[in-house]
């Protein structure tokens, strides 16, 4: 079976392309353009934008922390009527089969949630098993865990710490490793309030920067596909850049992913003393070669904010909007669900919406900032069209500005910032870098051998319309939507690695499970075949 | 070993679940409950009730919602067995009534602190309302109780939250002493935990200990472990969040999911006749329907079920953990978790008869 896309404006950055031309897929990945042979079927991209399917490689889109904000949120999510019913549960308003519909009409193919507590990784994968359409793989959240903390505190080599990164990934069939607030929710049991970088963990006496540091180096010698993902301490203080700042200098040229950044950009300047400190971050960022960064924008509305940093999201209960939360001290490092509404008329959310695109703006290498709401803590995925049309246009920006708070609007740069995200960046943005990051060569990228994921738009002047829903879609080189409409439901993958490790680790987590918890280490593994669905595993090779 | 039964009369299992399909497909309201079944159970029965306008419910739904209420109206701390096992110096216990499995579970929490714990040591323990049955201390610890009525609860809770916030409070059948001196020793825990059994405990009492324990994070660590309901109860409700949004007591009949616990309560549904067609599931045990006069019933149980009088169907149905493999929510982890066949065997799943089921209704069976 051989696709032919006609015709439309071809922008892959990942080969330096952006011509008009057509596409070819057979098999289910991009071909050549056969000499001499007729596609089966073709489809008119003339006028249209062509790009790679979208990458997401960050947004909390499954598992126990996620369907707990569901249930704590009914009336957030519960008129539905109106989603036409041609496919399964198309009427749930906040489903795992939702998810995949709205992040594939939107032209995104491979999406990362990225906060999945070892304990916790059947639940997560049993609902990306009901998540239509895109590929997606978990990240695992430690560095708040028992075995790690006590591992470091009894000084372990290195290969001991990589030994027990590579059996958690396995067990729980994670792609990559993260880390939040590295020792704060463990420093939280101790009755710790506010911790910081070089705070040490009562009992195990061993500081987040060790943490991270450990981390980042067993993620790195297993030539795991993705850096260290790392949430930092802090989040949402005034004056938190300093801890942003600090983390960064400590990433001493090893490849580390900070997440959700500008909830780490916020300075003391001003009457309030909360400022936007993003020009400061971004200057920082754009001369540290090895790190990379997500944004974690926000957007103005109802949300609720899910996060594994407990101690953070304990401290926020007060600000809960509506007035209700879930606070859980997990075996590592548990999880907070906090309902809010970012408010336009409110001076620290409006800081907050300009200090996101000022990163965006200021970071100058679009391949090393990524797209990221953090949904749903700055916003729902849903608003990503919005944000995109806001890059892309100093006046829609100054349209903005003009509607907020000017004395939030004073302690930013944003106003001053002229420049525009070309369509490229764009492609450069969400498609190739993401691919980069993930260490995925078969996406992001429209050359011969890759998956055939790819997204066409009408090329609209209204950007947000024109990214809110995609005029064709192809997943696995399958047409599944037209017009922002799923027409053809099918199931992708969960992408997992399998990095080498020493067997006797497989024993010696034996013997902990039994010791610690008195239980068999069974409950943490992930079989497949629990999952309902034929091959729901991608193994991801480890980098050469 | 396949038994399935039409009308009491023994039936090939393909002509029962024929028949099943054939009355769900006539039914103008079917209610789905019970739903003691594993998540691959739950999902099947969920997809079936979208198809066909019916409403889920689950036996334990009351015990369910009314800890879920807590957190959706105020909030709640929460933290695992396994962490509380590890963790807890403090145990603060709620309610009577706490029946044989519940009382192993927490037995199984709260075992020595000898292994495993970061801090071994001594744990101290408070029983508030425990009730009249001084036989259920489930362990050789030193249980100090307070109060005894569990109809006191409430108040006694109220007031001992009061004395934590050291605000006064009024005369109560206990001594004001005895409740400062309780008040100062939870204070002093390192990590307490608050437990209970929803199915004992009055909504506003659960709402008020949860309170209490909010307070207490003021100045040192609390949080709570709410038992589990059985019959894979907490597993149906993640089940039932991640495909709907939405716990159980969830109705199809427009088209969409809408939760309404009153609405939906299948007890209220039978009694008012508003249901005309039951599915009804409990996999673990032979449970049956708890109600005098179901209407027209397909009943999936396990063995030895003793119906009052038969159902119209009745399919006898694996174990998840003993006669298929299985996901489950697992009350010593407080996790989804999967478990292996311990005595694989013939009988069949819910997940595959519902299948089976949804596979023989006409196309379109709803107007």
């Amino acid at each position: 079976m051989l696709t032919r896309i006609a015709g439309g404006r071809v922008i892959d950055p990942a080969n330096d392309r952006d011509d008009v031309n057509d596409i070819w897929m057979r098999d289910g990945r991009i071909v050549e353009a056969p000499l001499g042979a007729r596609a089966d079927t073709t489809y008119d991209a003339a006028n249209k934008i062509v790009m790679a399917g979208a990458i997401d490689i960050h947004s909390h889109i499954a598992g126990w922390n996620v369907t707990t904000a569901r249930l704590l949120l009914p009336e957030h999510h519960w008129a539905a009527a109106s989603r036409p019913a041609t496919t399964p549960l198309a009427q749930a308003g906040w489903s795992a089969f939702h998810t995949g519909r709205a992040y594939a009409g939107m032209g995104f193919t491979t999406v990362v949630e990225p906060a999945v507590s070892p304990h916790y990784a059947l639940h997560a994968h049993l609902e990306l098993a009901d998540t239509p359409i895109i590929d997606k793989a978990i990240l695992v959240v430690l560095g708040n865990d028992d075995y790690l903390l006590s591992l470091l505190r009894n000084n372990e080599s290195s290969a001991a710490v990589e030994d027990y990164v590579a059996w958690v990934l396995d067990t729980s069939r994670a792609f990559g490793v993260k880390v939040v607030n590295a020792g704060g929710a463990a420093a939280f049991k101790e009755n710790v309030r506010a911790f910081s970088f070089d705070d040490v963990v009562p009992h195990y006496g061993v500081s987040s920067r060790q943490i991270v540091n450990s981390l980042q180096h067993a993620v790195h010698d297993l030539a795991l596909p993705h850096p260290l993902h790392v949430h930092c301490n802090n989040l949402g203080l005034a004056g938190n850049v300093e801890t942003a700042l600090t983390t960064i200098a400590a990433a001493d040229g090893v490849p580390l992913h900070l997440a959700h950044l500008q909830f780490y950009s916020y300075g003391k300047e001003g009457e309030r003393g909360f400022s936007s400190a993003a020009a400061r971050l971004a200057e920082s960022v754009n001369a540290a070669k090895s790190v990379t960064v997500d944004v974690g924008q926000v957007m103005f509305g109802q949300t609720v904010t899910i996060s594994s940093d407990v101690l953070r999201q304990f401290n926020a209960r007060s600000q809960a909007r509506p007035r209700k939360w879930v606070i859980l001290d997990g075996d590592g490092n548990g999880v907070g669900v906090v309902p809010y509404e970012y408010r336009r008329n409110d001076f620290y959310n409006a800081v907050q919406w300009a200090a996101g695109l000022e990163l965006f703006l200021l970071i100058r290498d679009p391949s090393r900032v990524f797209f990221t709401t953090d949904h749903p803590n700055g916003a729902p995925f849903t608003c990503y069209p919005e944000i995109f049309a806001l890059l892309m246009s100093r006046d829609l920006r100054a349209e903005w500005i003009a509607a907020l708070p000017p004395a939030a609007m004073a302690v930013t740069t944003l106003a001053s910032i002229t420049r525009e995200y070309t369509l490229p960046e764009i492609a450069t943005m969400t498609r190739a870098a993401p691919a980069k990051l993930l260490g995925l060569s078969d996406r992001g990228h429209l050359g011969p051998g890759a998956v055939a994921d790819v997204a066409v738009y009408e090329d609209d002047a209204d950007r947000a319309r024109m990214f809110r829903a995609a005029a064709l879609v192809f997943k696995d080189g399958e047409l599944v939507v037209r017009n922002g409409e799923v027409t053809q439901h099918r199931y992708g993958r969960t992408l997992t690695v399998a990095p080498e490790r020493d067997r006797t680790i497989d024993r010696r987590m034996n013997a902990y499970y039994d010791e610690r918890y008195g239980l068999a280490d069974d409950f943490v593994k992930v079989p497949a075949h629990a999952l309902g669905r034929p091959e729901p595993f991608e193994f991801v090779p480890c980098r050469t | 070993m396949q038994e399935a039964r039409i009308a009491g009369k023994s039936a090939a299992l393909d002509e029962a679940i024929a028949e099943a399909a054939k009355l769900i497909a006539a039914s103008r309201q079917t209610l789905i409950a019970g739903l003691g079944t594993d998540v691959a159970g739950a999902h099947a029965a969920i997809a079936l009730a979208e198809r066909t306008g019916a409403v889920i419910d689950h036996m334990h739904s009351e015990a369910v919602l009314r800890d879920l209420d807590v957190a959706r109206s105020s909030g709640i701390m929460l933290t695992t067995p396994t962490e509380a096992h590890v963790r807890a110096d403090a145990l603060l216990i709620a309610g009577s009534d706490l029946d044989g499995a519940l009382l192993q579970h927490l037995q199984g929490v709260i075992r020595s602190r000898e292994r495993g714990a970061d801090k071994p040591g001594e744990r101290s323990m408070f029983w508030l309302c425990p009730g009249r049955k001084r036989a259920t201390a489930p362990m050789d610890i030193a249980i100090k109780r307070i109060g005894s009525d569990p109809r006191d609860l409430p108040v006694l809770l109220a007031v001992l939250r009061a004395r934590i916030g050291d605000r006064p409070a009024g005369d109560i059948s206990v001594s004001a002493q005895s409740l400062d001196e309780v008040a100062d020793a939870l204070k002093k825990a390192r990590f307490g935990v608050a437990i209970w059994s929803a199915a004992a405990l009055d909504p506003l009492a659960i709402e008020m200990l949860c309170g209490l324990v909010s307070d207490l994070n003021a100045t040192t660590r609390w949080s709570t472990l709410p038992l589990a309901a059985q019959d894979n109860a907490i597993g149906v409700m993640y089940a039932c969040g991640w495909m709907t949004g939405l716990p159980m007591r969830t109705g199809f009949g427009r088209g969409y999911p809408r939760h309404n616990p009153w609405l939906f309560d299948s007890t209220r549904l039978v009694a008012s006749e508003e249901t005309d067609c039951l599915l009804w599931i409990s996999a673990y045990r032979p449970a049956v329907p708890p109600w005098p006069t179901p209407p027209t019933t397909i009943a999936l149980t396990g063995p030895d079920a003793r119906f009052s009088s038969p159902p119209r169907i009745h399919i006898t149905v694996g174990c998840p953990g003993r006669d298929h493999d299985g996901v489950q929510y697992s009350p010593s982890t407080g996790t989804l978790a999967a478990v292996a066949a311990a005595r694989p065997s013939e009988a069949i799943s819910v997940a595959d008869v519902i299948t089976k089921l949804a596979a023989a209704l006409p196309e379109r069976e709803i107007t």
